[in-house]
């Protein structure tokens, strides 16, 4: 049967070491995401959320434990191959959208799917496709420096979705937007992700992000301390659809 | 596929205006001084391309056509009895001072022969009849001594060796390497109204071949008849002539330097704005690195990059080379300017800039993707 775990990692610990001076930066985490799954990963300043990140993106290696991309153990003593899981298997959404400046909304997306080995028109008929599904398809042949931070933050999304990998992994999506666009581009993200089917993980400190998530993960001295589901969702559930909604269900995370 | 690279070459157009300028600048530069050292070398040689012999006979260790020693003049006799020769003459180059209008004297390099149109050259003239120069104290004076020795017309008389000449025609393209002006006089004139140095004296014997000949066996023999004297084929002695300049003294390695400037002031353009283009995309190139792109990829992106300017930058500064070419023409000067000679540039452009992006490697190799999350 097959499995629907799309990202798993096992007793994944992360040491720096600089000038003898050593700082473990996460200790023993384990975590499972699921297929469809949305989970927001919640924790101050200096916990350790972004080594994860960059650790389940395939970005960091870890300094012991295993990641298990896809049902696939992720080779770690080969760091230069790590860019090939992360071709073939993870969107990423930044905090500062990091969009190509020289390249229109469309090519930014369409030159992910190059990365990803789709050429020609059949690239373009997708990134066609995945503008339209966040709502920019007027704006395609726009430079990011003419987008608003929304928009970009739409692109980067649809980006990150155009060739519909398994895991989508964002960091603090709606750090850099107004509250209004944040919510908007979290539900716009969720519903496409489920969509999609892909696992998401967000990494935040805004407790409002929580709301379109299946489980909180807190994280703390880079130990991981599950949340309490707000309402025992489950990626069936429904997102919120309003600004109450979405407070009321942080409310009950934070 | 996106082009990425000529994107981001593109989008900051000033930048990339400053490497193409500096790339044009280092083909300008290589273009013009090899083509006008290669312009002076095709003029040291003019002659010896265009005199229709199969081989000279020179005096022994001769460095170049223009400063050939004297021998006997008599040891033509010698070189026609030889088997296989159809024909061979006595060639006097010299140098000697000319009196010009103004009183003032300039060095001319005279080339004198019984019989001129036999061996074809000059080949370009007006005015008399080549074989006019026989029949009393005239000269053909190249279109090229105005420069030197001011305006000049046909009839016009020149004194040169105290004796007075009539110009009785112009040629055209008969040069020397140090561009002195070249003129045409009846061999036993030259010999008359020269130093002693020349009479009975010759410089070279030019040698036509019969077709059927074999040329090694007609030069050894040659060889053999004439132990205190040389015998090139036309073309060694057009090589031996060049060399002598490229060699002996130091326009070779003059011309070899500003090849090697030209060649660091490109790398150098080419290396400092790929370098910091690169340092300004890392966060851009850390992204490429983020969704899945390899090292390999980015390389690539560079080295596109450093080709687009190559090309922008050779096919400016080979525009401006060849702007330059009738302007330095008034002056007399020839650059010599081969689609082979350019293709070898282009190509040089090309690897140059290549090997200049790979300074931006390492740093490419460094880049660690984690960069985009940090803001």
């Amino acid at each position: 049967m097959e499995s629907n775990v799309v990202l798993e990692a096992a007793e994944v610990a992360k040491t720096f070491t600089e000038r003898s001076i050593s700082v473990a930066v996460l200790h023993g985490i384990d975590l499972q995401l699921q297929r469809g799954e949305a989970v927001a990963l919640e924790g101050p300043s200096g916990s350790g959320k972004t080594t994860l990140l960059s650790i389940l993106g395939c970005i960091l290696s870890p300094s012991s434990g295993r990641v298990i991309v896809n049902g696939q153990a992720v080779n770690s003593s080969r760091p230069q191959l790590l860019h090939e899981v992360r071709k073939r298997s993870i969107g990423f959404v930044f905090q500062q959208f990091n969009l190509f400046p020289a390249l229109t909304a469309l090519e930014n997306v369409e030159y992910s799917l190059n990365i990803r080995g789709h050429r020609g028109i059949e690239a373009r008929k997708e990134a066609e496709r995945a503008l339209e599904s966040v709502g920019l398809a007027d704006r395609s042949n726009s430079l990011p420096r003419d987008l608003s931070g929304g928009q970009k933050q739409r692109v980067a999304i649809a980006r990150a979705l155009a060739g519909r990998p398994p895991i989508l992994l964002a960091d603090e999506p709606t750090a850099n937007l107004d509250s209004t666009t944040g919510l908007q581009i979290l539900r716009l993200f969720r519903t496409l992700a489920r969509e999609s089917g892909s696992g998401l993980l967000i990494v935040t400190h805004d407790p409002k992000v929580s709301a379109f998530a299946d489980r909180t993960l807190r994280i703390e001295d880079g130990k991981l301390v599950e949340g309490s589901s707000p309402m025992a969702r489950g990626p069936q559930d429904c997102i919120p659809q309003n600004d109450q909604e979405v407070m009321e269900r942080g409310a009950l995370t934070s | 596929m996106v082009d990425l690279a000529r994107k981001n070459l593109l989008h900051d157009k000033l930048r990339f205006f400053i490497t193409v300028a500096g790339v044009a600048f280092a083909v300008t530069l290589v273009l013009v001084q090899v083509g006008l050292f290669v312009g002076l070398l095709d003029n040291s040689t003019v002659t010896i391309r265009h005199l229709n012999a199969d081989l000279w006979v020179t005096s022994h260790n001769s460095a170049n056509i223009d400063f050939g020693h004297t021998f006997s003049d008599s040891y033509v006799y010698r070189v026609r009895s030889v088997p296989g020769v159809n024909r061979a003459d006595n060639l006097i180059v010299c140098f000697t001072k000319i009196s010009l209008p103004n009183g003032a004297q300039e060095s001319m390099e005279v080339y004198a022969m019984e019989n001129f149109e036999r061996w074809g050259i000059p080949w370009s003239y007006t005015g008399a009849r080549i074989g006019d120069l026989r029949r009393g104290p005239y000269m053909l004076l190249d279109d090229s001594a105005v420069r030197r020795f001011g305006p000049f017309s046909i009839g016009e008389y020149r004194e040169f060796e105290g004796k007075r000449m009539q110009i009785i025609g112009r040629t055209q393209g008969a040069r020397s390497f140090a561009t002195t002006p070249v003129a045409f006089v009846d061999f036993d004139r030259m010999q008359s109204i020269s130093d002693r140095l020349l009479r009975g004296n010759t410089t070279y014997i030019v040698v036509k071949l019969e077709p059927s000949a074999d040329l090694e066996a007609v030069r050894r023999e040659l060889q053999r008849r004439l132990p205190h004297n040389d015998v090139f084929t036309s073309g060694e002695w057009a090589n031996r002539s060049r060399n002598y300049w490229i060699e002996s003294t130091g326009l070779g390695l003059n011309m070899y330097l500003t090849v090697f400037l030209g060649c660091l002031v490109g790398i150098v353009v080419v290396a400092q704005t790929l370098y910091t283009s690169t340092v300004e995309h890392l966060k851009e190139f850390g992204t490429v690195k983020a969704i899945g792109g390899s090292n390999g990829l980015i390389y690539r992106i560079v080295g596109q990059q450093a080709a687009i300017s190559a090309v922008f930058g050779f096919v400016l500064g080979a525009g401006q080379a060849l702007a330059l070419r009738p302007l330095l023409s008034k002056l007399q000067l020839q650059m010599v300017l081969t689609p082979d000679f350019g293709i070898v540039v282009f190509l040089g452009t090309l690897v140059l800039s290549l090997a200049a992006s790979a300074v931006s490697f390492r740093k490419i190799a460094n880049i660690d993707p984690a960069l985009v999350f940090r803001t």
